[in-house]
């Protein structure tokens, strides 16, 4: 697909889901939001960005229901900082799954109070 | 993958590694200098509760303790699909916070500052950290919450894993703290200021509220305008919470305040033009439409609409 029809697609879905771009409350009223941008943002953007990252935790297992409600809690900048980096982001698991060198090497730093990796290591000091 | 171990290389590794952990990490050489008068020696939370984590679930886990601590009926199991991302073994920090407001909770970053962090247990909030237990080419990220600290001593008391109780020194905490960038965050209820509130940080912090609760950013403006009166993003937002909860006598007297409060705020001007004019106040509501129209900036157009749409009612 060349980078015309690209942009074509995505307009079109735009075009399509767009009906349901975020709006304020009421015509009238300038949002929160709104007020909190620092440059008036640019709200296609704003929404094709979350349709990436719904897509993106989509594809790391989170099912379609609760996919929508999960981005929804974020706000704008919080999902363009995610946009196309997730698999780059720090995400807090655990413990397992180290491998035996690394294992040895890290007892040995958390002795040293450098890491702390184990629960049951006491670091000298 | 195999690897070949060459025993001088690692002694001299050790050896370089023993020379490091010689010296005090920054934060702590700051604190033992100089911590504030108002930093107790030493707390500990001891009734936050503790949920032991499941396989790769601390982030779950570690919400749990700070949320069921603040009142909220919630259990590690019901937030893991709320933070949980199966392809990544792990809790995203985005997402953490995102949750937390899905509770009606104000989820507060907080400075990357140890003494902040200390200055919060203290004040007896647990704080949710993002830490990375080993070293940045091989990261293993891990959350657990803070709940106590002893300075004499230069320990601070974690509910980690599967640890009720874990104490560690100062000095390794701030450095496994500081390769997950000093990543912090309170989760509290929205009447309540976190202790080291930054105004501009805080006020954000309930208008990411708002996308979720009117009702909690309500509570979260009323208790920062308490603090800093004078915040127009926070009198505003408190007009918008309470538009949004069909409150428009309440909203006119935020937006009412805010033009008395920032005379030169046309969003202000605006909002109090669309409530005046739902309120069927429609004189009051032209003439502030007007004043917003006269005072421009970036959202104009709106301001036009809003004066037209006035206009044009009998």
């Amino acid at each position: 697909m060349n980078a015309f029809n690209r942009a074509v697609a995505r307009l079109l879905v735009v075009c399509t889901i767009g009906l349901g771009l975020p709006m304020p409350a009421s015509a009238g009223i300038v949002t929160t939001d709104q007020i909190h941008a620092s440059a008036e943002r640019d709200r296609v953007r704003d929404f094709m960005a979350r349709e990436d990252v719904r897509a993106q935790m989509q594809s790391y297992g989170v099912d379609t229901d609760t996919v929508r409600e999960r981005v929804a809690a974020m706000t704008d900048e919080e999902v363009g900082e995610l946009a196309n980096r997730i698999d780059q982001m720090p995400a807090g698991g655990d413990v397992l799954g180290v491998i035996f060198l690394v294992f040895i090497i890290l007892l040995v730093t958390d002795i040293l109070g450098l890491t702390k990796v184990f629960p049951f290591t006491r670091s000298v000091r | 993958m195999r690897c070949r171990i060459r025993t001088p290389a690692i002694a001299g590794v050790l050896f370089l590694i023993v020379l490091l952990t010689g010296c005090t990490t920054p934060q702590v050489s700051a604190l033992r200098a100089n911590a504030p008068a108002t930093l107790p020696p030493q707390i500990e939370l001891a009734t936050v509760p503790f949920f032991p984590q499941e396989e790769y679930q601390c982030g779950p886990a570690a919400l749990a303790t700070a949320l069921v601590y603040g009142g909220v009926a919630t259990s590690p199991a019901a937030l893991v699909p709320q933070v949980y991302l199966p392809g990544r073994e792990g809790s995203l920090q985005t997402e953490m916070l995102a949750a937390t407001r899905r509770h009606d909770r104000l989820a507060y970053r907080l400075a990357p500052s140890l003494e902040d962090l200390l200055l919060e247990v203290a004040a007896g909030n647990p704080v949710i950290v993002l830490q990375n237990l080993s070293f940045a080419f091989a990261p293993v990220w891990h959350y657990a919450v803070v709940i106590g600290y002893d300075r004499e001593r230069e320990e601070i008391i974690l509910r980690s894993g599967t640890t009720r109780r874990l104490v560690m020194t100062l000095s390794t905490f701030e450095r496994i703290w500081a390769r997950a960038a000093h990543w912090a965050m309170v989760a509290l209820p929205p009447r309540q200021l976190p202790e080291t509130a930054i105004e501009a940080n805080y006020v954000a912090a309930a208008a990411a509220l708002e996308r979720v609760s009117a009702a909690g950013a309500r509570q979260a403006y009323a208790a920062a305008l308490e603090k800093w009166p004078a915040n127009l993003a926070a009198r505003i937002g408190a007009g918008n919470a309470a538009y949004a909860l069909k409150d428009l006598a309440a909203a006119a007297i935020s937006y009412h305040q805010a033009t008395l409060d920032h005379p030169l705020a046309g969003d202000a001007w605006n909002n109090l033009a669309q409530v005046q004019f739902e309120l069927g106040h429609r004189n009051e509501a032209m003439l502030a439409a007007q004043r917003a129209v006269a005072l421009g900036g970036p959202r104009i157009a709106d301001y036009r609409d809003t004066l037209k749409a006035i206009a044009a009612s009998p």
